[in-house]
């Protein structure tokens, strides 16, 4: 017998630019194998694999229109009949798993005329207009028809049809021509199993059936959330994007990472020439496996918004206009200044602040300017304010600064906790996978003060919402973990073997007291005991059970005790070391996970080395041939209280808008016009910007080369598919910034950079970017140790040595409510923009969020007479600020919710100075604030308004005077 | 505005005394937290810190300021070495 054998088509060699029809039936699985023939070829594939996926394995193509490798079979279309002998009929391959010793016929001529039977159906309601439709060139149904070679429609065109059924273009992104529709329902499944959202359904029967979104309702109206999925899997030009209306099929394809959330997605950039027509999520993306939500699917648009700054501007003082320069000029002005500032105030009164949205190439780069060149360890990044205390937390207990697991990990995961994290929103793609997860029938417990919407999750199981009050995380976490331990569900074993025992001893004590029972703590966290111990119970008794959480733990006052907490109940359930559990922080910005590893932290060289460790410090000393400074330097927040004082003058930024997203925006704004020279790198005039005295024009992650780091580890390529819009990349800037400054920086590409990093980073060894083509991506540490990368964390030990417990004790935030303050004010995120807004405000994404608003419920409403869409004056400790109501009973009573990604809704300004012991990360999550309907904008809202229309005048007028 | 900053300092040494203060007899916490302030702060903020132990209404709680202290014997041997 003759074997099909082709070593190129191995499990992890998938061709993810092909469609294999069906998925593959158990990812990574030893699967039994079975032996079949098709078409007289020989082949052996793993059990449960359909037949039309088999056949596509060995590069025999069988018809198929509603079949598809990302969605299960259906067997609808019957396009990919075949004929198997012994068997009856002309059974469906997609819906047919293969059997041992099966002899499938993919074509003769009983099966081509049934084809061509079932196309001409299709055919004779589908109009002829392929010349002048969008998907020409790009069509399944366009494909199919040629393959099965028809020629005629004998039925004629003048019956009943569906050829005039009106578009629905109410999505600013894709079209919805229900006109070429096939009611293949590959639309539906998608929306259903990829996204998990069951906005789409078939409406209607038999020759009724249409598509529809919602109740006939339109796609904006109803609840699509314009993920793309159904775009997606799309065969015909039903769903399609209208980039692809405007401007025509793409022409090539490079495969990049989204520079949106912290899950990191790969997509395709599809071009036609330097023109970005679409993204196409990539199947083969680890992280997303083909998914994609609205921002990295369809909120592109910015790179080309008008608004991006093309040219270096330089000014003396923040009340003067910009004036254009050339980049030696602008490099050599803002040089000549640093050195100035140093010469008068000392080596230590400059600093910089690295970008959490660049590269870790050039974030590298720019912690290596301030330490090497401008002489000190000033240097930080926006993690300060979001997941410092994950850092301290994690490594204090689990002995490294990183999430556990990887994403799939989810779905092996038997319960899920989910702690302050709104992953359908601020992490769509995981939240699909973890919706999936749960459809499968995993537990779900949410801890958060809002009713988030992973909650509302179709064909949800168990599922159980702790409603906690705003600063109370570690007395919940603490009550959680008592119940572990005086109901005696720990895992002893794991902690005998696993954990340092005079910690854990110590910690038994503290957490078996009474005062920390979930019943002592009620009146705390507001969370009745029950719903507590039941929770316990559920993560500690099933087999996996996993946490993940988000801002909603680190921003606080106890930020890095709570992550200590959630640590604790890991360790003490043994929730670590394999698939389907572990602690786990869904980051934030897209490459948070590496401006940390890159040692933006004031404290921490590369890979969290300590800047006092004399060894360490004496390698990056030998490589960068100057003597580091062995103090660490000021975080951001320490920065702007020296800045107040008058000891620090100078501040070089880079891709980051404190002066919008840093709490109690007055004093930063303070902080910002007592700098004698502020140099702001960034695509955009941004808030921080408008303080500026030096602008150097930035480059979009698709005008650079380098890498991102994702939440799970992942190192992910970024691949430049344009120029940059102002010449440079920003790792080029930064060079050129070090080289005016007398330190040389020679690198010619930013693999040159990576190289260096691996020489100097011990989890980074092993990375390189010939390793990353092979491997696509790499979960550090990648080292001699783990030469392909260590996927799930602490398997075998930890880096620690042993897991270390610690003492939580529940401290209440100063942050009080009180008469004059009765409310607590929480922030949070919302599905269609991303942070600051500087890059989703310049894309249609608006039309889903154009401001930011005051959710507040229904009673605290009532008393105060507010109706939905009233102005409120919200006023704290630190200011006031202006913004309409929203009525919602997902918020608990005495707690109000609003985002920040508006710059004048003024969140910021509300927000307080309070901060995590630890890491001084702010505590953006409660606020004392009190609320009453106004009639007009506060007056630092009117300020920032002739302020924003004065700098962006100095801009204008500088861009009209340039020759 | 120096005061402000100071005040500051002061009143974050007292959050992390209060946080690592608990599960510890007294001279490990203020150990603890002397090894915290010396990981963790610049060089100014210390120094900061230290200079207003000789302020004697400098409103630092009894564990902040005898971590305070240590640290500024242990800024002080460092100095000396």
């Amino acid at each position: 017998m003759i074997e099909h054998f082709d070593p190129r088509r191995q499990a992890n060699s998938v061709d993810f630019s092909k469609d294999y029809g069906t998925p593959s039936p158990i990812p990574n699985a030893n699967a039994a194998q079975v032996t079949l023939e098709i078409d007289g070829i020989t082949l052996r594939v793993p059990e449960g694999t359909s037949v039309l996926r088999a056949a596509a394995l060995a590069d025999i193509s069988i018809p198929k229109l509603c079949a598809t490798d990302s969605l299960e079979a259906f067997g609808s279309c019957r396009l990919c009949a075949v004929e198997i002998e012994g068997r009856r009929g002309l059974p469906a391959s997609c819906t047919t798993p293969v059997v041992e010793g099966m002899k499938v016929t993919t074509q003769n001529e009983r099966l081509a005329r049934l084809r061509r039977g079932v196309m001409e159906l299709y055919i004779s309601d589908h109009p002829l207009d392929c010349l002048t439709c969008p998907a020409n060139g790009d069509c399944e149904l366009q494909d199919m028809a040629g393959s099965v070679g028809l020629r005629e429609v004998r039925y004629g065109f003048t019956g009943e049809n569906h050829l005039d059924a009106a578009k629905d273009e109410s999505n600013p992104y894709f079209t919805f021509d229900p006109s070429k529709c096939i009611v293949c329902s590959r639309c539906v499944r998608a929306c259903e199993e990829v996204q998990g959202t069951f906005a789409l359904t078939i409406d209607g029967r038999g020759f009724e059936s249409k598509v529809s979104a919602g109740q006939d309702e339109a796609f904006m109206n109803s609840d699509c959330v314009s993920c793309g999925a159904c775009v997606q899997a799309c065969p015909t030009a039903t769903l399609m994007e209208n980039s692809v209306i405007d401007h025509g099929v793409p022409d090539r394809s490079v495969v990049t990472t989204c520079a949106y959330c912290g899950v990191g997605c790969s997509f395709e950039a599809q071009m036609k020439g330097d023109k970005l027509v679409r993204m196409v999520p990539y199947k083969g993306g680890d992280a997303n496996h083909g998914h994609s939500c609205v921002k990295g699917r369809f909120a592109f648009g910015y790179a080309s918004h008008p608004d991006r700054l093309t040219t270096p501007m330089i000014r003396d003082s923040i009340d003067q206009p910009w004036r254009e320069a050339s980049w030696e000029e602008a490099i050599s002005f803002a040089a000549k200044r640093l050195k100035a500032i140093q010469a008068e105030h000392g080596r230590e009164s400059i600093g910089g602040i690295t970008s959490s949205r660049c590269t870790n190439e050039e974030t590298y780069l720019v912690q290596k300017l301030i330490r090497a060149a401008f002489g000190n360890n000033n240097t930080d990044t926006c993690a300060r304010v979001c997941h410092s205390p994950t850092g301290y937390g994690l490594k204090t207990t689990l002995g490294e600064s990183a999430g556990t697991q990887t994403f799939d990990s989810v779905m092996k995961s038997d319960a899920i906790i989910v702690i302050g994290a709104n992953p359908t929103d601020a992490h769509p793609v995981f939240g699909s996978m973890m919706r999936k997860r749960l459809r499968q029938g995993a537990k779900l417990i949410v801890a958060d003060p809002r009713r988030i919407d992973l909650l509302k999750t179709p064909h949800l199981g168990e599922a159980q919402h702790l409603p906690l009050r705003p600063g109370t995380n570690v007395a919940l976490v603490n009550a959680l973990a008592h119940v572990v331990i005086t109901e005696g569900l720990e895992d002893k074993d794991f902690v005998a073997k696993r954990c340092d025992t005079d910690a854990y001893q110590s910690w038994r004590a503290f957490i078996s007291e009474e005062r920390h029972s979930p019943e002592a703590s009620e009146p705390i966290t507001g969370v009745p005991a029950d719903a507590v111990r039941q929770a316990a119970r559920t993560y500690a008794t099933v087999p996996n059970g996993a946490i993940y959480y988000g801002l909603g733990v680190t921003e606080h006052s106890q930020g890095s005790t709570m992550v200590m907490g959630i640590a604790n109940l890991a360790l003490a359930t043994g929730n670590i070391g394999r698939e389907g559990v572990g602690v786990n922080p869904l980051r934030g910005q897209n490459n948070v996970q590496g401006s940390c590893d890159m040692g933006s932290f004031p404290h921490e060289l590369p890979g969290y080395q300590h800047v006092a460790d004399p060894i360490a410090r004496g390698r990056f000393e030998a490589v960068w041939g100057v003597k580091l400074d062995d103090e660490p330097g000021l975080r951001i927040p320490n920065m702007f209280d020296a800045a107040i004082e008058g000891t620090f003058k100078a501040l070089y930024v880079q891709g980051e808008d404190i002066a919008q997203s840093d709490p109690n925006t007055q004093h930063v704004e303070a902080a910002l016009r007592s700098l004698d020279c502020l140099i702001v790198q960034d695509i955009f005039l941004n808030e921080t910007a408008k303080f500026a005295h030096v602008l150097l024009p930035g480059s979009s992650f698709l005008e650079k080369n380098g890498t991102f780091t994702n939440a799970e580890r992942r190192i992910n390529r970024v691949r430049k598919v344009m120029p940059p819009v102002a010449g440079k990349q920003d790792w080029e800037i930064t060079q050129d910034l070090a080289n005016a400054l007398g330190y040389p920086m020679n690198y010619a590409h930013p693999s040159e950079i990576m190289d260096e990093i691996a020489q100097l980073t011990p989890s980074f060894t092993g990375v390189s970017y010939q390793k990353l083509e092979e491997h696509g991506s790499l979960q550090w540490p990648c080292n001699d140790e783990h030469p392909e990368g260590m996927p799930t964390m602490h398997a075998v030990n930890f880096p620690i040595g042993l897991g270390r417990f610690a003492i939580t004790e529940y401290v209440a935030t100063e942050e009080r409510t009180n008469r004059r303050f009765p409310l607590l004010l929480t922030t949070g995120r919302i599905l269609s923009q991303y942070n600051v807004g500087a890059q989703t405000r310049r894309t249609d994404n608006q039309r889903w969020h154009d401001e930011d608003v005051l959710e507040l419920h229904p009673s605290d409403a009532e008393v105060r007479g507010v109706r939905d869409g009233d102005w409120l004056g919200i006023t704290s400790r630190s200011g006031q600020t202006v913004l309409r109501a929203r009525v919602s009973e997902r918020m608990q009573p005495g707690v109000v919710y609003t985002t920040f990604h508006h710059p004048g809704s003024g969140a910021n300004v509300i927000t307080t100075d309070n901060s995590d012991w630890a890491t001084n990360c702010p505590e953006y999550k409660v606020t004392a604030v009190q609320v009453e309907k106004v009639s007009q904008p506060s007056a630092w809202q009117q300020r920032f308004t002739s302020f924003d229309q004065a700098q962006k005048g100095y801009l204008a007028k500088a861009q009209q005077e340039a020759p | 505005m120096s005061t402000n900053n100071d005040a500051n300092l002061i009143r974050m040494t007292n959050q992390i005394a209060i946080n690592l203060g608990s599960g510890r007899d007294e001279d490990a916490a203020a150990s603890a937290i002397c090894r915290h302030l010396e990981t963790f702060w610049a060089r100014a903020m210390k120094q900061r810190l230290v200079a207003s132990l000789d302020q004697a209404d400098n409103e630092l709680s009894p564990l902040a300021h005898r971590a305070a202290t240590l640290l500024a014997t242990r800024l002080a041997e460092r100095q000396a070495s």
